[in-house]
């Protein structure tokens, strides 16, 4: 599954670089995010639970931002998995300007596998992008604060 | 395939249910029919601890008139409402949709106000609602409240009820005498989930320009949704087919729906165009009296 999109930010590309490399940042603002650990430079563990209505799943796992170019670029690697199924995919985010905004492009290739997959492939990939939309409204309102 | 244990109440009352429902929040889920709550269980990707059974509430099952508008209880089951004689007098469209919805074995158990809680953005009742400007009659322990359809569905299996809210019945706004309507829809089998869904009410006056467009789609976005460019373009125009597919064009023409091992996105979108054109199409021969 293929999510693709961009988002802009009212600040310099520097500020919008360190708040998506901030761990405090990240673990605030991912959507269901429980606890984000960093065990290494740029490598955390990581338990996020996630739901819609009814259906809710905890998922345990590790994910890096590797390949970092500040303050350009960096490759988001991550795989998890819980009792619903599992969950593996990496985005590549990329950092850009266009005069007056931040842009960060997300371009992610997500498999997702197990039961989840099979019961509810019909709206993962919207409900995937709706999540996504969250962590990025969250992440601004945090910039504008 | 066995579902994860749970507690089970059956209550008598409806303040019972909110009680329950203040009580138990999130933890707790409303079993009705059970055609989608059910198998979400066992597959275990819904674990409520506690069943509140509301079967045994017949004030929830009851169809009734009141004014110009129909009263559906939520528990009323689906075989029943589409069989039932006051719809397809009145809402006929209301009828039509039920009939798509899987088979006559999960119509007999499913119930009205279930499909319409579950918000799954390719169900029939939702589409069905829409076009319907249908009114959802809710209760909790704030008291009673009226959510719009347009309000009501919010986005992904997501309504705008609050945790200690049941729905109590699906209010529908009588269609006049000489209105045409349609519910088209395409899926894979029949029974399937529709990849698309159309749904169409339309008026005309004399000269067969139209008075009244109310389109709703179902499977191109996280909730349902109205047509309301598509709609305005239409009225004031004398129906026809060059209209029709002008208006499809408007209808569909900034849809993104998401792909999945269905239909790619691509696909749905062009359906929907071909739906619209169908579904208007079929609305105004019913309207002449024709179907």
């Amino acid at each position: 599954m293929k999510i693709k999109g961009n988002y802009k930010f009212k600040a310099d590309q520097q500020t919008v670089w360190d708040l998506f490399n901030s761990q405090e940042s990240l673990a605030r603002n991912l959507p269901g995010c429980e606890s984000l650990l960093e065990t290494e430079p740029g490598k955390y563990d990581a338990v996020v639970t996630i739901g819609v209505a009814g259906i809710k799943g905890t998922y345990e796992g590790k994910v890096e931002l590797a390949e970092p170019d500040p303050p350009n670029f960096y490759r988001l690697v991550g795989e998890g998995g819980g009792k619903p199924g599992f969950v593996k995919g990496e985005a590549a985010i990329k950092f850009s300007t266009d005069g007056q905004n931040t842009v960060v492009d997300y371009n992610a290739d997500v498999q997702i596998g197990g039961l989840i997959a099979g019961v509810g492939q019909r709206m993962l990939g919207g409900i995937s992008k709706m999540m996504l939309g969250q962590f990025f409204k969250k992440m601004a309102k945090e910039l504008k604060s | 395939m066995k579902p994860a244990t749970f507690d089970y109440i059956l209550p008598q009352n409806v303040e019972e249910v909110i009680e329950l429902l203040e009580q138990h929040e999130d933890d707790a889920k409303i079993l009705a029919g059970g055609q989608s709550l059910i198998p979400l269980m066992n597959f275990r990707l819904a674990r409520p601890k506690i069943l509140i059974d509301i079967n045994k509430i017949p004030s929830l099952s009851e169809i009734k008139e009141e004014g110009d508008q129909l009263l559906i209880g939520a528990l009323t089951r689906e075989n029943e409402a589409m069989n039932s004689a006051l719809v397809m007098e009145h809402c006929p469209v209301f009828s039509k949709a039920i009939s798509k919805i899987g088979h006559s074995t999960i119509r007999n158990r499913g119930t009205v106000g279930g499909s319409v809680v579950h918000c799954d953005p390719s169900a029939e009742l939702p589409v069905v609602s829409r076009v319907l400007n249908a009114q959802m009659r809710v209760i909790g322990t704030e008291g009673e409240r009226i959510i719009e359809a347009e309000d009501f569905f919010v986005t992904y299996l997501t309504s705008a009820l609050e945790p200690s809210e049941i729905l109590l019945e699906v209010r529908l706004p009588k269609l006049e005498k000489g209105c045409g309507w349609s519910f088209v829809e395409i899926s894979r089998r029949a029974g399937d989930f529709a990849i698309v869904a159309v749904a169409v009410v339309l008026m005309t006056d004399k000269k067969g320009v139209c008075t009244e467009v109310r389109i709703a789609l179902g499977g191109v976005d996280d909730r349902p949704i109205r047509a309301e460019e598509a709609e305005n373009y239409l009225v004031g125009k004398v129906a026809d087919e060059t209209v029709f597919e002008s208006a499809a064009k408007l209808a569909t023409e900034d849809l993104d729906p998401e792909s999945d091992y269905h239909a790619s996105g691509e696909y749905r979108q062009h359906m929907a165009e071909v739906l619209v054109v169908k579904g208007l199409k079929e609305a105004l021969v019913r309207t002449k009296g024709d179907l």
